[in-house]
């Protein structure tokens, strides 16, 4: 028996089939073609089956060789082309991320709201708690018990509202102070952030606007300890660098009073339109509790003393924000409350 | 109060920079607001004395003066009349630049030639007067440069004086001040009074008070033979750097003597007083009387009146009368000093709208122990400027006031100040603005109150002494002693907070308006009079119609600032605002109620590249109460709103059980055009107080169920006036199992269909087929019960 089988013919027809391959679904087809079971290779061992034993060994050998090679060549192909086609899907995901994203929708507080916040924070942290009281306030809380009694030449810097004989719009949140004081004993420590109101309307007044006032009363509160106090705040609130100083001032329901002046934020002490060229800025009002605020409210100034302090919340926010008209705060113009 | 350095120096010796002394003076509780410096806006002009003068050979109005100007002398040509031989003048010479730039040249008048010119006070600019050449102060040098004349150069400070300190209202209690800082005693002025004349005060007026609570005291000097002429330039030039107008040299001494000392005067021609008498009265009636300025006043009871033979003559310390002016042809002076009633002079100058300088300064206060002195200062001004016989002696009141001292403890300064000073240091501080102990005692001294401290009353004022002094820069800053308290939760400030919190990340801008509204706002808002919100709380002295109430609703401060920003332009916006609103009440005050407005106009976004927004509808509102409700543990309910501002049909208020705790709903077209809106808004309106009241924000934990949740569908038509909340609500109750039900789709095509999604879950066990099952059955025959609804199948 002469037969043999041709392993050329059998190479060159894998190759004939492979070359022209293109895709995957052509990879499918071919492996079906050369390794399925009706594929090249069973066609050859079969044939196999028909030659001598010496042949069948030799033969054998090299068919098998053959197929391995091919199929480790195929699934090589095969990994590259699912490989590319991974690639050209992927290609078709590609969007322009220039394009603009879709910002989600949120308000902002008012900045007053902000300042208030944040004041109200610092004092929380230094054990200050925060009480409140009528807008619409007697006469007598606004001003006979803080020690401004009627004809005081003090009530002339206010320019208040009247409800009625007797009844006003609070023009500071002082009021507050003594009601808090009548309800209850010493140690009191709060603050009283709120709406005041006074009538005056122009470039730089608002007839609303906004306090804080602060009260501290218990044995032994100094003068010293309102300087700590508030070198605490307002370095808390400006940054730890503020300068400060305390100056004397009058006002009717604390003595000693103070003033408190920071160093001017937009000159940075140089000078400027803001602070008149004096290179500091008033910030708050303070004082020592005046004794007969004490005694108004039925504390014995020779057993407890106490300070307090107001601040204009506008004029804070003014300097924090950098917003050089009060009146931008009530126009409440969605360009101007977007930004902070 | 303007302070002239120049006329504080004739206190206390200046030896510091006045930038320098404004800061003290501000540290020291003296506010320097300004510092006004004064130069001459002239060059080149030289003091010269006339020697001799002769006619302009061409020109019968001019003169040829010989003017020496030390080294030499030169014919000066001039027109002006009050020149005399021996009088010292500006001599502007050639090159020289007077006021407004105006350049000197050499030139011919009228043929002769004149190498300068003499100048009028206006000409150099240091006033308006163009009457004649100004005459120089005798004491200036010949020769020397005019521009460095006493009081042409000068800085004046700017002094905002506390209120409380009407002492400081004069050079003299700014001199005080100064010399406490730089450790000098202010001078008080010297002079001589020349009383050598025969006539005494006492034969020619006599003086009676009624009241010695009003006037406790009080002194008339008299000065007779005056010509009336313009002060001398030095005090018009001191009066007017303190913000004064010159006026006659007897008005301006009196104006002098109370810039000077603090104590105003006030002259009267002697001629004109009947009876040649003075009275102090106290109104007891309508009294009319007409004012120097031709205004007619009205004087009531308790105003104090300086009164003549026939009448008054004088509103004590606020203005004098018509009727006993100072005029030009005034010969005699009768000078009054006083001390009033500060409160009395305060209430009738305040009910007259007069605040005039005088006023200002009796109102606080003056000096009671130096009211003759600036008598006597007044009077011998008056005298070496508009000549006259001074008049011997005086006549005056003086009820004598207790002086008043004031017990201090060491321990009590120390105790309050937090600064250990010396005991030594404080007697020495307070020495230096004139307060001198009277006597020390083992912890403690006394101090004596000089008559112008009327601010210093008890201790705490004597301490508020020694703090300035010794510098509050000087205080430490210490931290309080005592245990730190922890300060409870606020609840009703949680909540605030939260809410704020909760409606900026929907998306809405925080407002703040003025709490006011015009009453117009309740009719544009259609409130009906029986409706609480029609009762305002009314202004008594508004500032303007848009802030004449108090607001009983916040929308109507939201709508306004909703067409502000759509008339600059904007078109979508979502707003809120939290304050309060005022009830008028029985009460003594108003009740007062925190609320809370949101409102939405317009979409989301104006545009996106992809799914564009649609506009806001009632679901959006109604979608954010529920939100804020569900964040603060808020059972609410809806119903029909019978507000009047709203759309009916797309309007609903808000209940918490029971009660009406707000609305929200789309605002009525025709209220929205009286606010010139014309887009759609919604808008809704909540009672925060009842939010708190009725919810709760302490979250509490449950247990994530350790069984699946089981979803059902169900579809059902519809009668179209048959409200869903019904359905849903019905199947809700139906087992505790139900923890959701939902509306995942509504359509309309015959009739009206809806889709709901239930949601079922158990805690104890997984829920099977059947139990799922049987109450669906229950869920389908619930619904159905209700009238026109039908399984959809
Ligand atoms: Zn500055």
């Amino acid at each position: 028996m002469g037969e043999t089988l041709n392993i050329d013919d059998l190479r060159n027809r894998i190759e004939n089939e492979i070359s022209p391959l293109k895709t995957l679904e052509d990879l499918k087809k071919i492996k079906a073609t050369i390794l399925g079971r009706k594929g090249v290779f069973s066609e050859y061992l079969d044939a196999l089956k028909l030659l001598d034993k010496d042949q069948k060994k030799v033969f054998g050998k090299e068919i098998n060789r053959l197929k391995a090679s091919t199929e480790a060549r195929l699934n090589e192909m095969e990994t590259a082309l699912i490989e590319a086609e991974r690639a050209k899907q992927e290609e078709l995901t590609w969007i322009d991320i220039t394009m603009p994203g879709k910002v989600p929708v949120l308000g902002r507080k008012h900045p007053i709201t902000q300042t208030f916040e944040e004041i109200i924070r610092v004092f929380s942290s230094l054990g200050f708690a925060v009480a409140e009281g009528p807008d619409i306030e007697l006469d007598y809380y606004n001003f006979e018990a803080l020690n401004i009694p009627k004809h005081h030449p003090a009530r002339d810097m206010q320019d208040t509202f009247y409800i009625k004989p007797g009844v006003v719009l609070r023009t500071h949140t002082s009021p507050v102070q003594i009601r808090v004081m009548e309800a209850q004993l010493p140690p009191v420590k709060i603050i009283s952030p709120g709406s005041v109101y006074r009538c005056d309307h122009d470039v730089s007044h608002t007839p609303m606007f906004h306090q804080v006032e602060g009260l501290m009363v218990d044995k032994h509160v100094r003068f010293s300890d309102l300087k700590g106090i508030l070198s605490v705040f307002i370095q808390e609130i400006f940054g730890a660098n503020t300068r400060l100083r305390f100056r004397p001032s009058y006002f009717p329901f604390t003595e000693p009073s103070a003033e408190v002046d920071i160093g001017c934020v937009i000159c940075e002490g140089a000078g400027c339109r803001v602070c008149k060229d004096t290179g500091w800025l008033e910030i708050l009002g303070s004082g020592m509790v005046h004794p007969q605020v004490l005694r108004n409210v039925g504390y014995d100034p020779e057993e407890v003393s106490g300070f307090a302090f107001g601040m204009g919340v506008e004029r804070i926010a003014m300097l924090r924000f950098g917003i050089d008209d009060i009146r931008q705060f009530y126009y409440n113009d969605i360009r101007f409350l977007s930004q902070f | 109060m303007r302070i002239p350095c120049e006329w504080l120096n004739e206190f206390v010796v200046l030896d510091i920079d006045p930038h320098d002394l404004a800061m003290r003076l501000t540290m020291r509780g003296f506010e320097v607001e300004a510092i006004e410096e004064y130069r001459p806006t002239f060059d080149g002009v030289c003091v010269g004395q006339i020697m001799a003068i002769d006619a302009h050979p061409n020109a019968g109005n001019l003169t040829v003066c010989s003017v020496n100007v030390g080294l030499e002398t030169l014919p000066i040509v001039c027109g002006a009349k009050n020149i005399r031989i021996g009088d010292k003048v500006p001599l502007a010479l050639v090159g020289a630049r007077l006021a407004g730039n105006f350049l000197i040249e050499k030139r011919a008048i009228r043929g002769v030639e004149s190498p300068g010119m003499l100048c009028s006070e206006k000409e150099l600019g240091l006033s308006d007067d163009h009457s004649g050449i100004f005459i120089v102060p005798e004491d200036v040098a010949v020769g020397s440069k005019l521009a460095e004349m006493k009081g042409l150069n000068d800085s004046v400070l700017d002094i905002s004086v506390p209120p409380n300190r009407g002492d400081c209202l004069s050079v003299l209690g700014i001199a005080r001040e100064v010399g406490s800082i730089l450790n000098q005693r202010a001078k008080l002025p010297m002079f001589k009074l020349d009383t050598t004349g025969s006539e005494d005060v006492e034969d020619r007026i006599s003086l009676a008070i009624t009241d010695t609570d009003a006037c406790p005291r009080y002194v008339l000097r008299m000065i007779k033979g005056i010509s009336i002429g313009p002060a001398p330039f030095w005090m018009r030039n001191r009066i007017q750097k303190c913000g004064m107008r010159p006026i006659n040299a007897i008005v301006d001494v009196t104006n002098y003597v109370m810039l000077e000392l603090g104590q105003p005067l006030h002259a009267f021609d002697y001629h004109a007083l009947a009876d040649k008498r003075i009275e102090v009265r106290v109104a007891e009636g309508d009294t009319a009387f007409r004012t120097l300025d031709g205004e007619d006043r009205k004087l009531v009871a308790g105003d104090i009146m300086i009164c003549d033979g026939s009448g008054p003559v004088a509103i004590a310390g606020i203005m004098g009368g018509e009727n006993s002016e100072i005029t030009a042809s005034t010969k005699d002076i009768a000078l009054e000093s006083a001390f009033f009633n500060p409160l009395s002079i305060r209430e009738t100058a305040r009910r007259l709208g007069i605040r005039s300088e005088a006023s200002l300064r009796f109102e606080k206060g003056v000096d009671r122990d130096s009211v003759d002195f600036a008598a006597e200062r007044a009077i011998f001004l008056m005298n070496s400027t508009a000549g006259g016989t001074v008049l011997k002696g005086k006549r005056e009141i003086h009820e004598k006031g207790s002086g008043r001292s004031i017990f201090v403890s060491f321990a009590k300064i120390i105790d309050i100040l937090g600064v250990p000073i010396e005991h030594s240091g404080i007697i020495s501080a307070l020495r230096s603005v004139d307060l001198h102990i009277l006597r020390e005692e083992e912890n403690g001294f006394v101090v004596s109150v000089p008559g112008f401290r009327h601010d210093l009353e008890e201790y705490m004022d004597i301490i508020e002494e020694v703090a300035r002094i010794y510098g509050y820069d000087h205080v430490p800053a210490t931290t309080p002693a005592g245990a730190q308290q922890v300060q409870k939760r606020n609840r009703k400030e949680v909540y605030l907070k939260g809410m704020k919190e909760y409606l900026t990340s929907c998306g809405f801008f925080e407002l703040v308006n003025f709490a006011f509204f015009n009453i117009k706002d309740i009719e544009s808002f259609r409130i009906l009079p029986s409706d609480p919100r029609s009762s305002c709380v009314p202004i008594m002295n508004p500032i303007g119609k848009d802030y004449e109430v108090m607001r009983t609703f916040v929308a109507a401060n939201v709508l306004k600032s909703i067409a502000y920003n759509l008339n600059r332009g904007a078109k979508n916006l979502k707003f809120f605002e939290m304050g309060k609103i005022f009830f008028l009440d029985g009460s003594s005050l108003p009740v007062e109620y925190p609320s809370v407005c949101f409102a939405m106009t317009g979409r989301e976004r104006e545009y996106f590249w992809r799914d564009p927004s649609p506009e806001y509808d009632f679901f959006d509102i109604k979608g954010v109460v529920e939100g804020l409700a569900d964040r603060f543990g808020l059972q609410i309910s809806v119903s029909r709103s019978t507000e009047e501002f709203l759309n009916r049909n797309r309007a609903a208020d808000i209940l918490a059980g029971e009660t009406k705790i707000g609305w929200m709903g789309e605002i009525r077209g025709e209220v929205l055009r009286s606010y010139g809106i014309e887009q759609t808004v919604y808008c809704a309106e909540l009672r925060s107080d009842l939010i708190v009241q009725h919810g709760s924000v302490d979250a509490k934990y449950r247990p994530i169920p350790r069984f699946p949740q089981v979803t059902r569908d169900f579809a059902f038509y519809m009668d179209e006036n048959t409200p869903v909340g019904a359905i849903i609500d019905r199947i809700r109750g139906v087992s505790p199992l139900i923890t959701g039900v939902g509306v995942f789709d509504m359509f309309k095509k015959e009739t009206k269909s809806i889709a709901l999604r239930v949601v079922f879950q158990s805690f104890e066990e997984t829920l099977t087929d059947e139990t799922v099952n049987a109450l669906q059955e229950i869920i389908i025959r619930e619904a159905t019960s209700i009238q026109g609804v039908m399984l959809r199948t």
